[in-house]
């Protein structure tokens, strides 16, 4: 397990690529919605930790994508199906990995991101803990989509498609922890706890269904 | 490690993480993560929360007071079991506003008082023909906007 | 008998004779049911008349549920027993269930503007059945989406087990939450809170419609039964020296 999770660190540094374009997306969907919510700063910056929730879930979805396509097209997926009876634990190892490397670098730029917005100075430590607490619920929800994309031929909009309706609880309470904190509200601290509820149940769940999935289509 | 080994200890972990989740939900959710502030909500809370509440209770009988001539605006109060919340309102009520009502309102609070921007009428799960609720309130056996 | 169903001549026999009675006595218990909600119940005490959307709009959403949970159950048979007719239900309820989804969701928001004052609100129970359909309506985009039957059958069982934590929540979403919809009528603990005269015409609505799904789920396999057939033989016809391996 451990191995999949260094091997695909490396690989994800090593390419550079991905993370950056994840990043550049979040800063254009933060521009775009800046532009449509308008010049009202007052309006913007009650709009900003929402347009960031939602920058960076759209930023996360487009990179489910990757994390089994590039194994599955060289032919690794088939020798780690067959070394291991587990595909559960390479779920877990490859939602750990593309959080690491895809959902952190989302997470660490949206500080800076919300300066623009100018999100105000209470609201930043509930808006990153928000994130922190419940993208790697993503990062499962992405290893699930992958696996079942496998066996399509144009799989973005089918994945997401399917995996929206997963992802709104993770949506609506990471909003709504990020504003509570923001306020101070005696609700952000239940609110994070269901965040991280969430988090467990996926972790649970996906890898399950993952590994299904995998085998499904590996066979 | 034997794979029956292994696999007893995946199962306990799986059932352990589920413990954890479920008892964080129950946690969380006896907080009331709510879709609305009750007035004991609101009174708990340290500071007033800024911007766009929702605001959730019975229409205190007695207190509906329709504008005069200078304000368009009908006030009334919200409260539940423990507090109160005066609540001003511009505009056309909903056909089930009335005293004793289940009322959620959305606004903006200023100074204790929630200036609604919208007001939603609630409709609690009894169903039955006005006869029946004629009936029971001759009997002395009703209570507006109680649940039987 | 379940075992006799996996052959499918068995089950268009049953289908045939099925269908029929299912659909007549859908409509008989419709008709009773319409009557007496539209004609013989009371007005509610507190809504009036605009009560009697209540009559189409309930058992909608409990068939929606109902359907979700039936696709459920049809996943998970054909994911463990890997009986064929499993995986046919599964396919033939989704799109069943995602009228039934819609037609409460409409139904819901033409009764919420005069009693609520809304067509909409994001509470609990609204934006967890959206989510229900738009589960729906992922399943079947991914039933479409994948050419080999089995592996979308067994893909889509996994995608419909994962989304079924949403029926709890629809649930007891109301009365986990506060929320802007009312609390359960029916089924809850201490009895029903409706008067009865509004609760039969509400129960024969809800048998109407359920004898109705029954009898579309049955048509539509059929439907989909007749389908593969013919995918089989064009694929013979297509390659008759390689006949025998159908």
């Amino acid at each position: 397990m451990l191995a999949i999770f260094e091997r695909d660190i490396a690989l994800a540094f090593r390419a550079g690529g991905g993370a950056i374009n994840s990043v550049v997306f979040l800063a254009l969907t933060v521009l775009i919605f800046a532009l449509a919510v308008g010049p009202d700063r007052a309006r913007l910056a009650a709009s900003a930790a929402p347009i960031l929730w939602t920058a960076a879930t759209l930023a996360a979805m487009l990179s489910f994508d990757s994390i089994f396509q590039a194994d599955f097209e060289d032919g690794s997926l088939d020798v780690l199906a067959e070394a291991t009876e587990s595909l559960g634990f390479v779920a877990v190892s490859k939602a750990a990995a593309h959080w690491v490397s895809a959902l952190l670098p989302l997470i660490l730029a949206t500080p800076p991101l919300a300066v623009l917005l100018g999100l105000p100075a209470a609201a930043y430590f509930p808006l990153v803990i928000s994130l922190a607490v419940a993208t790697p619920a993503l990062s499962l929800l992405g290893v699930l989509a992958s696996a079942l994309a496998l066996s399509l031929r144009r799989a973005s909009i089918l994945m997401t498609i399917l995996t929206a309706p997963l992802l709104t609880p993770a949506v609506i309470f990471g909003v709504a922890a990020a504003n509570a904190g923001a306020e101070n509200s005696p609700l952000f601290g239940p609110l994070l706890m269901l965040l991280a509820a969430f988090t467990l149940l996926f972790l649970i769940a996906m890898p399950l269904a993952a590994g299904a999935a995998l085998r499904f289509n590996i066979d | 490690m034997s794979k029956r080994r292994k696999r007893l200890i995946l199962a306990f972990g799986i059932v352990g993480i589920a413990a954890v989740a479920l008892a964080l939900t129950l946690t969380a959710l006896k907080s009331t993560v709510a879709y609305f502030y009750t007035p004991s909500d609101l009174r708990e809370l340290s500071s007033p929360p800024a911007g766009l509440i929702r605001l959730g209770g019975l229409v205190a009988p007695g207190s509906v007071k329709f504008g005069d001539d200078e304000s368009a605006a009908v006030n009334f109060i919200i409260r539940d079991e423990t507090a109160e919340t005066p609540v001003s309102y511009e505009g056309i009520l909903p056909d089930l506003f009335r005293e004793g009502q289940g009322v959620v309102v959305q606004g903006r609070l200023q100074h204790g008082r929630l200036i609604a921007s919208e007001v939603l009428a609630k409709h609690d799960e009894n169903y039955m023909p006005k006869e029946v609720a004629d009936a029971l309130k001759e009997q002395g056996r009703w209570k507006e906007g109680q649940s039987l | 008998m379940a075992f006799d169903l996996a052959n499918p001549q068995r089950f268009e026999k049953l289908a045939a004779r099925l269908v029929p009675l299912l659909t007549i006595a859908s409509g008989v218990t419709a008709l009773f049911g319409l009557y007496m909600a539209l004609f013989d119940s009371p007005a509610d005490y507190q809504q009036g008349d605009s009560v009697r959307i209540m009559y189409v709009h309930v058992p909608a959403a409990w068939m929606a549920l109902l359907c979700y949970s039936t696709m459920a159950i049809a996943s998970a048979i054909g994911f463990i027993f890997k009986h064929p007719l499993a995986d046919v239900a599964a396919k033939s309820a989704a799109p069943i269930g995602a009228a039934f989804t819609f037609l409460a969701l409409v139904t819901g928001s033409l009764w919420g503007k005069p009693m609520w004052g809304t067509w909409w609100a994001w509470d609990a129970r609204l934006t967890s059945v959206l989510i229900l359909f738009f589960l729906y309506i992922g399943y079947i985009a991914l039933w479409n989406a994948i050419d080999d039957k089995i592996r979308a059958a067994r893909l889509a069982a996994i995608v419909c087990l994962v989304g079924f934590i949403n029926i709890p929540i629809i649930k007891f979403s109301v009365d986990w939450w506060n929320s802007l919809h009312q609390p359960a009528s029916v089924l809850r603990a201490g009895g029903p809170t409706i008067h009865g005269s509004m609760l039969t015409p509400l129960i024969l609505m809800g048998a109407a419609y359920a004898l109705g799904f029954a009898a579309l789920l049955l048509v539509s396999m059929r439907g989909e039964l007749a389908e593969r057939r013919i995918a089989r033989l064009e694929q013979t016809a297509r390659a008759p020296s390689r006949a025998t391996v159908a």
